[in-house]
C-alpha cells in the first residue's frame, strides 16, 4: 500500500496536461514552464527507472565517443599501424589492426559521428511527420482523415527494407542526414497510424473540446493541447525509430549498397566477414567482434530506453503488482490494442 | 477495535445466522496498515443486507472476503463461518484449495461490479455457463435448463443470449445475464459489489426490481454493496454504512434511513441527492476520506467530524446500542441528531420508489 | 460488415498500385533512363557500339508519351511479365519462380517458431511477474533485441561454418540433391535452414516475448480472468482461453505482417548465408544495378506483405468475434 500510494503520488505530480490558464505570461517563463513540464519532470520520472537510466548512460556514452573521442582520438587510415595487429598487442592500436594496417577502434570511433547524425535525423523525420501526419488526420477527421489515413495505410504495406535498398541504389545517398532520411522514409506510417488513434481518444477529453468551443484555432489546439500530451509516446518510439536505423544503415553499409564515402560499422563488418571466409578461422574474429559490439550496445541503450519510457508513461504497462487494489480505482480503460513494432 | 462483548453481540448477532464475520481485516504491508480494519458482522439466513460506503472505504474488500477472493498479494485474517441450512459451519479461511473452490459459486457466489468486464471476450455465453458448470462436475442439461429459467425470471430471451458474445449485449443485459451466471449453481448467498454501477438509472430500478424477486424466489440472503444509499434502501432489509475501511454503523433499513445514529451516515444522508429535496438542500461532506497508510488516530471520522472530542482523537470508539439491533460506532451518536439535522424526511424507498411492495 | 471487406481490399488494390506506379517511376528516374538501361543491356551482350547507337537512336525517335508506356508497364506486369535479367539473362519471373518457395520456407517457418516460443514463454513470465525468473527473462529478451540478426547469422557462419564446420556455410542444399518429397532432401534443406533461422529466430524472439508478457499481463489484471477463478476454472483452462487468447489477439496481425517484413530482411539475411533466395538475387541485382531484376523482387515481396497483412485483416474476424459482427472497422 505505501508502495502504491508513492506511485501513484508521482503519477500524480507528473502530469502532461497543459493547463495553463493564465494569459499573460512572458516568453522566458514560458520557455521555463516548458522546460519543468516537459523536460524536467518527465526526466526525473524517467530517471527514476533502471532501464532508462542505464540507457540514458549508453547513449550518453556513445555521444561522447562521438564528439570528444572522435576529436581526441586519430582518425584512421591505412598503414597507420603494423598490418593484423591482435588485440591488446600495442597501446599504438589497442583493439588491433586490419590487414591493411587500419587502427579498428579509429575505425570504430570515427564512425560513430555519423551514426549519431543518421539517428538523429532519422529518428526526428520518422517521428515528426507521424505526428504532423497523425495529429491533422485525427483532429481534422472527413476527408483530410481518409486520405491521409489511407496515405499511411499504403506506405505502412510497402516493406521498408527493400524499398530502401532500391531508393539507396538509385539516390546513392551521401551524406549521413540524407540516409538517415532515406531509411525512414517509410517508417513513420505506422507510428502516424497510432497517433492519430490517441488523438481520436484524446480529443474527446473534454478540455480539448472546451478549448475548441472557445474558438481556438486548430493548429493552436493541436500544439498546445494535443501533442504535449502524446510526447512520452513520441519519445519512445523515437527511440524505437533509432534502432532501427542503427541497424537498417549497418545492413545496408555491410551489403555494399551505400557509398562508402561514409565510414560505417557496417562497412567493417563486411570487410571482416570476407576475410574470415578467406581465412576460414576465427583468426580475424576480434574485427568482426568489436563493431558487432558498438552496434549491440547502442541498440541495447535504444532499447532500454524505449522500454523503460514505455514502463513509466504508459499506464497500461505499468504492472499489476504496482497497480491498484481494486476498489479505489473506478478507470474506465479503454484499452488500445498493443501494435507490435520491430 | 477493542469491542465490549456484550454491545457486540447484540449489535451483530442474528438469530439463524447463514455467515458470521468475526474480525475480519485485510492488509498489502503486513499489518502496517489495512484496507479492512477489524470488521465482524453476522448475516441472517434469507435477509438483505445493504453495505454503504464511499470509494475507497473497504466494502469490495469486505465482499471479497466473504469469498476469501482478496486480490493478490492481499492478507485476509480474521474468522468467517459459514452456516448452511442443516449441516455443520464451514471456516471460510481454513478451507483446502478443492473445497474452497467448491464453496464459491456452489455456496457463495458473486457478481462484480461492471459486468462487462467479468465475461471473456472471445466466448460466447453459453460456453460460460456450460465451462461453470464443468468446472463445478453439474448436470451440463440440467444447469442450463436452470440458466434458462433464471434467464427468463431476468426477462432476457434465454437462446437469444445464451448464442451471443458479451459485446453484442447491452449493459443492462450483460449485468442480467452475469447475475443469472451467479446463480447458475444454485448458490445460498449471493454478494453484489456495486452490480449497477454503470447503468442508467431506469435500469438500476429495473434490476433491483429483479433481484428482490429473484431472492423471494430462489430463497437467496444478498449482500448488496455500493455508494448508493438511497438505492439500496429501496432493497435492502439491514443496512450496514463503512467509513475508512471499517464498520460505523449497522442497523435496520428503517433506522438508518429515519434515524441514523452516526454523523457520518447523516452527513452522507444529506449529501446523496434526492428527488423531494431541492438540489441546493444537498451538502457535500468536508474534506476526504482517508488512505489506509494515514488512518487518523481514533475515529477516523474524527478530522471531519463537527462533534469530535478529545477521546474520538485518541480512542476508536465501541458500538453504542441506539436501538434493539441498531449500534453507532460513536460517542456522541446521542448528540447527533442535534448537531447534523438530517435536510430533509427520509424513508426507505424514496428515491427508487415502488420497488418496495 | 462487407463494408469492411471492401476497404481492406480497396487498400490492398490501392498499395499494389502504388508500388507498381512507384517502380515505373524509380526506372525512369535513374540516371539516363530506360534507355542507358537498354544501351548496358546491348553492351553485356557484346552487340557492336556503332549498331547500339543505331538502335538507341530508333527508339528515341519512337519514344511514346509517358502514359502509352505507363499503359504497357502496367500490361505486361499484369501478364506476368517482369523483363528479363540483365545480369543472369534469364526472365525475371524465372528465377523468382526458382527463388521465392525457399525464402517463403525459411521465413514463415522461422516467425511460426519465434512466435510459438513469444507465446508461451511470454505468458510464464507475466505469470511469475515481479520473480527472479521475470527480471531475467526480460533482461535476456532485451538483450537479445538488441542484436541485428544479421550481426548473429555472421557469427554463425564464422564460428559454426568455419571454424567448426558443423553447419554449411552457402546454398540451400548439397551439391547433388534434387528437390524431391524424399527424407534426405527434407533433411537437407532443414540443415541448411537451420542458421538462417535459428538467426531470425533469437534476434526476434525477445520483443516479440515482451509483447506478449505485456499482453498478458495486462489480461492478468482483467475483472473476467478473476470471475473465471471465483467459477472454479481450472488453471488451465483460464491460462488458455482466458489469458492466452485475449493475449494472442493482439498479436496475430504483427505475426503476419512480420512475415512479410521478414521477407524484406531476406536481403542481407541470404547475402550472408549464401542462400539462394529471392533475398539473394535480390543483393545480386542491387549491387550489380539489375534493375527488372531489382524491380521485379521488390514488387513480389511488397505483394507478399501485402497480401499478408490482407489475410490478417480477413481472418481476425474469424478469431476475434468482436469484429465479426463489423461495429468495429479498425483491427489495429
Amino acid at each position: 500500500m505505501k508502495h502504491t500510494e508513492s506511485d501513484t503520488g508521482s503519477e500524480r505530480e507528473f502530469s502532461f496536461g497543459a493547463a495553463q490558464s493564465e494569459v499573460e505570461v512572458t516568453t522566458a517563463d514560458r520557455l521555463r514552464e516548458f522546460y519543468r513540464e516537459f523536460i524536467y519532470k518527465p526526466g526525473l520520472v524517467a530517471w527514476e527507472d533502471r532501464r532508462t537510466r542505464i540507457g540514458a548512460i549508453i547513449m550518453g556514452i556513445y555521444v561522447f565517443i562521438g564528439t570528444i573521442g572522435a576529436w581526441l582520438y586519430r582518425e584512421p587510415s591505412t598503414n597507420q599501424s603494423p598490418r593484423s595487429l591482435r588485440p591488446f598487442e600495442t597501446l599504438e592500436a589497442p583493439l588491433g589492426t586490419t590487414g591493411s594496417g587500419q587502427d579498428v577502434l579509429a575505425m570504430v570511433i570515427h564512425a560513430t559521428p555519423e551514426m549519431l547524425i543518421m539517428i538523429l535525423s532519422g529518428g526526428i523525420f520518422a517521428t515528426g511527420l507521424a505526428v504532423l501526419i497523425g495529429t491533422v488526420a485525427g483532429y481534422k477527421g472527413g476527408t483530410t482523415d481518409r486520405v491521409l489515413t489511407t496515405f499511411s495505410d499504403v506506405m505502412m504495406s510497402i516493406p521498408g527494407l527493400p524499398l530502401i535498398m532500391v531508393l539507396a541504389v538509385v539516390v546513392s545517398p551521401e551524406r549521413a542526414a540524407v540516409i538517415g532520411i532515406l531509411i525512414t522514409i517509410n517508417y513513420w506510417a505506422g507510428l502516424a497510424r497510432s497517433i492519430r488513434s490517441q488523438v481520436l481518444a484524446i480529443r474527446e477529453h473534454s478540455y480539448v473540446e472546451a478549448s475548441r468551443t472557445m474558438n481556438v484555432s486548430t493548429p493552436r489546439i493541436l500544439l498546445k493541447d494535443i501533442i504535449p500530451n502524446m510526447m512520452p509516446y513520441v519519445l519512445v518510439n523515437f527511440a524505437n525509430a533509432a534502432r532501427y536505423v542503427v541497424f537498417a544503415s549497418v545492413g545496408l553499409y555491410y551489403l555494399g549498397i551505400l557509398p562508402t564515402s561514409v565510414a560505417n560499422w557496417g562497412i567493417q563488418l563486411d570487410n571482416a566477414y570476407s576475410q574470415a571466409g578467406a581465412l576460414s578461422g576465427g583468426g580475424t574474429m576480434y574485427q568482426l567482434v568489436v563493431p558487432m559490439i558498438a552496434i549491440m550496445f547502442l541498440a541495447l541503450g535504444l532499447i532500454l530506453l524505449a522500454q523503460g519510457m514505455d514502463r513509466v508513461f504508459n499506464p497500461r504497462v505499468r504492472t499489476r503488482l504496482a497497480g491498484e487494489s481494486g476498489s479505489e480505482t473506478d478507470d474506465e480503460d479503454t484499452a488500445a490494442p498493443t501494435e507490435v513494432m520491430t | 477495535m477493542a469491542i465490549d462483548q456484550t454491545t457486540d453481540r447484540r449489535v451483530y448477532s442474528a438469530d439463524d445466522p447463514i455467515i458470521e464475520i468475526r474480525n475480519a481485516a485485510v492488509t498489502y504491508d503486513e499489518g502496517r496498515s489495512y484496507v479492512l480494519d477489524h470488521v465482524s458482522l453476522e448475516l441472517e439466513r434469507g435477509e438483505i443486507l445493504g453495505v454503504v460506503g464511499e470509494s475507497g472505504s473497504g466494502k469490495s474488500m469486505l465482499a471479497s472476503s466473504l469469498l476469501d477472493a482478496v486480490p493478490s498479494p492481499g492478507h485476509l485474517t480474521g474468522e468467517i463461518t459459514y452456516r448452511p441450512d442443516g449441516k455443520a459451519p464451514i471456516n471460510i479461511l481454513e478451507l483446502e484449495k478443492a473445497d474452497r473452490r467448491s464453496l464459491r459459486w456452489e455456496d457463495i457466489s458473486m457478481v462484480f461490479q461492471g459486468a462487462m468486464n467479468s465475461f471473456n471476450p472471445t466466448l460466447d455465453l453459453r460456453t460460460h455457463f456450460e465451462e461453470t458448470l464443468r468446472a463445478h462436475d453439474a448436470d451440463i442439461k440440467k444447469g442450463l435448463g436452470r440458466a434458462e429459467e433464471l434467464l427468463e425470471d431476468l426477462y432476457l430471451e434465454p437462446d437469444r443470449i445464451l448464442d451471443s458474445y458479451p459485446h453484442e449485449l447491452s449493459g443492462g443485459m450483460q449485468q442480467r445475464a452475469l447475475i443469472a451466471l451467479s446463480l447458475v449453481l444454485d448458490p445460498d448467498v449471493l454478494v453484489m459489489d456495486e452490480p449497477t454501477a454503470a447503468l442508467d438509472l431506469l435500469m438500476q430500478r429495473s434490476i433491483l426490481l429483479l433481484l428482490s424477486d429473484l431472492q423471494e424466489k430462489y430463497n437467496l440472503t444478498m449482500v448488496f454493496i455500493t455508494h448508493d444509499l438511497p438505492l439500496v434502501a429501496a432493497l435492502a432489509d439491514r443496512m450496514a454504512i463503512m467509513y475508512a475501511f471499517r464498520l460505523v454503523e449497522i442497523g435496520d433499513t428503517r433506522d438508518i434511513v429515519e434515524n441514523a445514529a452516526h454523523p457520518y451516515t447523516r452527513a452522507l444522508l444529506n449529501s446523496t441527492p434526492n428527488l423531494d429535496a431541492p438540489l441546493s438542500e444537498m451538502q457535500p461532506i468536508d474534506g476526504q476520506s482517508p488512505a489506509p497508510i494515514n488512518m487518523p488516530t481514533g475515529c477516523a471520522y474524527h478530522p471531519r467530524c463537527p462533534l469530535a472530542t478529545e477521546e474520538c482523537r485518541t480512542e476508536v470508539p465501541d458500538y453504542h446500542e441506539v436501538e434493539t439491533d441498531h449500534g453507532s460506532a460513536c460517542y456522541h451518536w446521542q448528540a447527533s441528531y442535534d448537531e447534523v439535522p438530517l435536510l430533509h424526511e427520509n424513508s426507505p424507498g424514496d428515491t427508487t420508489g415502488g420497488v418496495d411492495e | 460488415m462487407n463494408n469492411y471487406y471492401i476497404k481492406r481490399t480497396g487498400r490492398a488494390v490501392l498499395t499494389l498500385w502504388v508500388t507498381v506506379t512507384l517502380t515505373f517511376g524509380l526506372i525512369r528516374a535513374i540516371p539516363g533512363g530506360p534507355l542507358e538501361m537498354l544501351r548496358a543491356r546491348l553492351v553485356r551482350q557484346g552487340v557492336d557500339p556503332s549498331r547500339i547507337d543505331a538502335i538507341i537512336q530508333s527508339r528515341q525517335q519512337e519514344s511514346q508519351p509517358i502514359y502509352v508506356e505507363y499503359y504497357e508497364y502496367m500490361s505486361s506486369l499484369l501478364s506476368g511479365n517482369l523483363g528479363e535479367s540483365f545480369y543472369f539473362r534469364e526472365p525475371v519471373s524465372d528465377i523468382i519462380i526458382d527463388a521465392l518457395p525457399w525464402t517463403v520456407f525459411v521465413m514463415v517457418t522461422a516467425t511460426i517458431i519465434l512466435f510459438a516460443i513469444a507465446v508461451v514463454w511470454g505468458a510464464l513470465i507475466a505469470y511469475k511477474e515481479g520473480s527472479t525468473f521475470d527480471t531475467a527473462s526480460s533482461g535476456l529478451s532485451i538483450l537479445l533485441s538488441s542484436v541485428p540478426f544479421y550481426v548473429l547469422g555472421i557469427l554463425f557462419v564464422v564460428v559454426f561454418s568455419y571454424k567448426f564446420g558443423v553447419f554449411p556455410a552457402r546454398y540451400r542444399t548439397s551439391p547433388g540433391i534434387s528437390p524431391e518429397l524424399s527424407f534426405l532432401f527434407i533433411q537437407d534443406a532443414l540443415y541448411h535452414a537451420a542458421l538462417p533461422i535459428a538467426s531470425v529466430v533469437i534476434t526476434q524472439v525477445g520483443l516479440q516475448t515482451l509483447a506478449m508478457r505485456g499482453n498478458s499481463i495486462q489480461v492478468l489484471g482483467e475483472d473476467f480472468v478473476r470471475v473465471a477463478r471465483l467459477r472454479g476454472l481450472s488453471d488451465r483452462r483460464i491460462a488458455t482461453r482466458y489469458v492466452g487468447r485475449n493475449a494472442i489477439l493482439p498479436m496475430y496481425t504483427g505475426f503476419l505482417t512480420l512475415i512479410g517484413f521478414n521477407l524484406g530482411g531476406s536481403v542481407i539475411l541470404e547475402e550472408i548465408f549464401t542462400y539462394t533466395g529471392i533475398g539473394y538475387y535480390m543483393f545480386e541485382a542491387l549491387i550489380n544495378r539489375d534493375y527488372p531484376l531489382m524491380m521485379g523482387i521488390f514488387l513480389v515481396i511488397t505483394t507478399a506483405l501485402v497480401l499478408s497483412v490482407y489475410i490478417a485483416d480477413l481472418t481476425y474476424g474469424l478469431i476475434d468475434p468482436r469484429v465479426k459482427s463489423g461495429d468495429s472497422n479498425e483491427a489495429y
